[in-house]
């Protein structure tokens, strides 16, 4: 065995299990990289290992990959978990930490899938103690059965419906929905219905949600606005509005979510090209059909291409794998056109579903771009809209130009947190597109890296000497931001 | 337009053509800067910040002291932030042989008129570095050093130019020189400009320039390479380096830690960019865990480089053109120039317009490594 590998697979999500699991069974030599202890990435999380007595009751979308990773787990793929992965070169080469050490592996072909995050929802009070993403509780609660109490819940977005629901299954009490889905979202959103009804068993699916959480009676508020999260030290109270009329609702525990949007650290340490995705309202490494980006040897797939969803995600796996086995002399282009044409099929029709889902739950102007001087941007720096303000003033025009004068991105979670609001922001005070404007240059480590196990870098064990068990030192919370 | 028929056209927008721009605007001249990314994008804007006189090569040595006269002041001089903070900068010496190196380079120094090394003990040294290894043996410190932020001086600089004045100029670069007559004309890439003086501080890329201005040097380009920690308790005052070891660091006031050590990535000129050589950057790493085994526990946050210009001898070109008349240069700093800037841009505008400078410039003439006899 060696550490050198056709194929190197970032991310053992359903885009990284279907490539695996397509690429390995011709033979090729494919290893899969992912910093849990388990594969099926944040949507299967733990669903062949739930720490629920239940884990039907969080529905057939999430028990449905169960095959999925069954038929992983059996891939001749080799696998690496609680492999944390710093930094991807541009010339295939792959550095990751496990078990406190360094390690490193080189590829022909490198897949990055390492899907999404949610995006920030800068709102007064969002980085208040208590503040959390509807995300971060769906995953306390697939990988350690963790939940919350009277939560308030407040967004937009089928994972909100979906986190509230499986909570009320489990017989947990929530305090209120607070929806900032805006009335006309529905009445816009008609206008590509059509699209939507070849997938209408999804979009029904999104009702029934909506329905179950109703009939519950959780008190709903709808087209919220002007959203406020009180507190000294921690979250105390939400206030928002509602058709002019001021709502307030004292609570501890505050869940935000509006989308999600896909993970950039690792496909702009690269420096791969990436454009602004204005249906989508984020940025999305540029790819083409089978996910190349523009470093040829190196493709996207899932929710990394730009938001896709789960099935979406399994069907770009497989197409990036059948370009990746081309490009590596397994398959002729015909063979590679035949297999990939039912998948394009399916993702079109996908594709229309997404279009209706991304225009009625686009997250609006003044929940994405903050409006009040006050509201802090840059979580790790503690940077608000002001000080920004006034850094773009003094010349801070760029992203990076503004990190440099106001530290906004700073910060240890590499301005994940920050980027997308800092474009949207620039964007505005330049009267510019988003495309103009940019996003941080970013840099290797993706994460935190301990000094001492760098410092053994050049000491690096060679990757045969490990055991492939998985490692003990998993963080629960993981890729969930806490928002 | 005014800006385009300058007395003075600086070419490039790092920390000495800022400084430059500053000191000739202030002086009554006409100036325009032309930067092809944006000021302050390569060098001057992601260095250490280190503001060290310690170890200056000696014939640095005299500008290098007026420079950190200036530094303290600085911010008071341009009415800005440039985040300087005095803090001492000392050199750790590992083992003896490092501290024969420092009784050597004492003697030069004295013999020179210098005084400002110090050399401490052990003892002293812990007290000043209670966190360092027992395996130090001492050290030598020079109080009068610090850092600064490199991003927030440069952009100080510039401010004060531009309330004297002088015109910046981005996304500007250059594409040809020429003379005609007694004016240089230079095309770039959104004007022409007619001016009577060129000053070439273009850093990675002047080399280029001063072939267009009719100069060859010797200069090549590398990419320092750098790492920061998350915010750590407070552990280290002065700014530390080490005598023989590449090692050199320094915590800021919000608790990270700046690691350094001159370990050089990959500059990748044609494009603008660096990558990193991570196992170098690993050396600088086990260095500082070494020296301070608290830093065992640092997270590194980010991981950067920049392109610097570096001379064979690791000294700047400071002073006239041999070729061409009313061409001046002020490059080559060799990742140890962002401390000099004050005093240089003072240099370059009294060069510019009295032909004179209190300072004696004949090391850092551009000519220095033309072979007079084959």
């Amino acid at each position: 065995m060696s550490s050198t590998f056709d194929i190197a697979i970032i991310g053992a999500g359903p885009a990284g299990m279907a490539a695996a699991v397509t690429a390995s069974k011709t033979g090729v030599s494919v290893v899969v990289l992912d910093e849990k202890s388990s594969a099926g990435g944040q949507i299967y999380r733990k669903v062949t290992s739930s720490p629920l007595e239940n884990p039907e009751i969080l529905g057939p979308d999430y028990i449905k990959g169960k095959a999925l990773v069954e038929q992983f787990d059996d891939c001749s793929a080799e696998k690496y978990y609680g492999a944390s992965v710093w930094h991807v070169g541009d010339n295939g080469e792959v550095l990751f930490s496990r078990d406190g050490q360094t390690h490193s592996l080189t590829a022909k072909e490198v897949l990055i899938c390492c899907g999404a995050m949610e995006r920030p929802f800068p709102v007064p009070g969002w980085h208040l103690p208590g503040v959390m993403s509807a995300g971060s509780a769906q995953v306390m609660l697939k990988a350690d059965g963790i939940v919350r109490e009277n939560a308030v819940f407040v967004g937009t977005g089928p994972l909100i419906y979906l986190v509230i629901a499986q909570y009320l299954r489990l017989g947990i009490k929530v305090k209120a929905l607070v929806d900032t889905t805006p009335n006309s979202a529905y009445i816009e959103s008609m206008t590509k219905f059509p699209g939507a009804i070849p997938q209408s068993s999804m979009l029904f699916k999104g009702l029934s949600l909506f329905n179950e959480i109703r009939k519950a009676g959780v008190p709903v508020f709808r087209s919220a606005r002007d959203i406020k999260i009180e507190g000294a030290e921690q979250a105390e109270a939400i206030e928002f509005t509602t058709g002019g009329k001021q709502h307030r609702l004292d609570t501890d525990h505050i869940f935000l979510h509006q989308g999600v949007v896909p993970h950039l650290n690792l496909t702009r340490a690269i420096g791969l090209d990436h454009e602004w995705d204005k249906q989508q309202l984020c940025w999305r490494p540029v790819h083409n059909d089978y996910g190349q980006s523009s470093v040829e040897w190196i493709s996207v797939a899932g929710d990394n291409t730009g938001i896709v969803g789960a099935d979406g995600a399994e069907m770009t796996g497989k197409l990036v794998a059948l370009s990746q086995l081309n490009r590596l002399g397994v398959i002729t282009n015909a063979e590679q056109a035949v297999r990939s044409e039912p998948l394009n099929r399916q993702l079109h029709s996908l594709n229309r579903f997404r279009k209706f889902i991304d225009s009625m739950y686009q997250p609006i102007v003044e929940h994405r771009i903050p409006q009040d001087e006050t509201t802090v941007v840059c979580r790790c720096e503690e940077r608000t809209v002001a000080e920004l303000k006034k850094g773009f003033e003094q010349g801070g025009q760029g992203p990076n130009e503004l990190k440099g004068l106001t530290r906004c991105g700073m910060g240890p979670c590499q301005g994940r947190q920050c980027g997308h609001t800092v474009s949207e922001l620039l964007a505005g005070w330049r009267g510019e597109g988003v495309e103009q404007v940019g996003y941080y240059r970013l840099r290797s480590p993706m994460r935190l890296l301990n000094l001492q196990e760098f410092g053994q870098f050049s000491e690096i064990k060679p990757i045969n000497a490990m055991t492939g068990e998985p490692s003990a030192s998993e963080e629960p919370s993981a890729k969930g931001e806490v928002v | 337009m005014n800006h385009l028929t300058p007395d003075v056209l600086i070419v490039g927008g790092g920390i000495h053509g800022c400084s430059a721009a500053y000191h000739l605007a202030r002086a009554g001249v006409k100036v325009t800067v032309l930067e092809k990314d944006w000021v302050s994008r390569h060098a001057s804007g992601v260095n250490a910040g280190g503001v060290r006189l310690l170890g200056r090569d000696l014939a640095e040595v005299p500008l290098s002291k007026v420079a950190m006269n200036l530094w303290q002041n600085l911010d008071d001089e341009l009415d800005a932030d440039t985040g300087f903070r005095r803090r001492s900068l000392i050199n750790i010496a590992a083992d003896e042989q490092d501290m024969n190196t420092l009784y050597a380079r004492r003697e030069k120094m004295h013999a020179a008129g210098y005084q400002h090394e110090i050399i401490i003990d052990q003892q002293e040294l812990r007290e000043r570095l209670p966190h360092v290894s027992d395996q130090c043996v001492g050290g030598v410190v020079s109080e009068s050093d610090g850092y600064a932020i490199p991003y927030q001086s440069t952009k100080a600089f510039r401010r004060a130019a531009e309330r004297n004045g002088a015109v910046f100029v981005e996304g500007e670069a250059v594409d040809s020189i020429r003379k005609v007559g007694a004016h240089w004309q230079v095309k770039a890439s959104k004007n022409s400009y007619q001016s009577e003086h060129l000053l070439n501080c273009a850093g990675a890329w002047a080399d280029k320039i001063s072939v267009m201005i009719g100069d060859n040097v010797p200069l090549t380009h590398s990419a320092p390479m750098l790492m920061i920690t998350t915010r750590m308790p407070h552990f280290a005052t002065p700014v530390v380096g080490a005598v023989s070891r590449p090692l050199s660091f320094k915590q800021f006031e919000n608790g990270t830690v700046l690691i350094g050590g001159g370990s050089k990535g990959f500059a990748d000129r044609a494009n603008n960019r660096t990558r990193l050589d991570y196992k170098k950057l690993a050396i600088g790493a086990k260095n500082a865990a070494e020296f301070f085994p608290i830093m065992k526990k640092a997270s590194v946050n980010r991981m950067w480089s920049g392109l610097e210009a570096y001379m064979p001898d690791n000294l700047p070109v400071i002073g006239e053109s041999v070729n061409a008349d009313n061409a001046w240069h002020a490059f080559g700093f060799s990742a140890h120039g962002f401390q000099l800037a004050p005093v240089v841009g003072r240099v370059m505008a009294d060069l510019i317009t009295t032909g004179k400078s209190d300072f004696d410039l004949q090391a850092f003439r551009i000519d220095r490594f033309e072979r007079k006899v084959l």
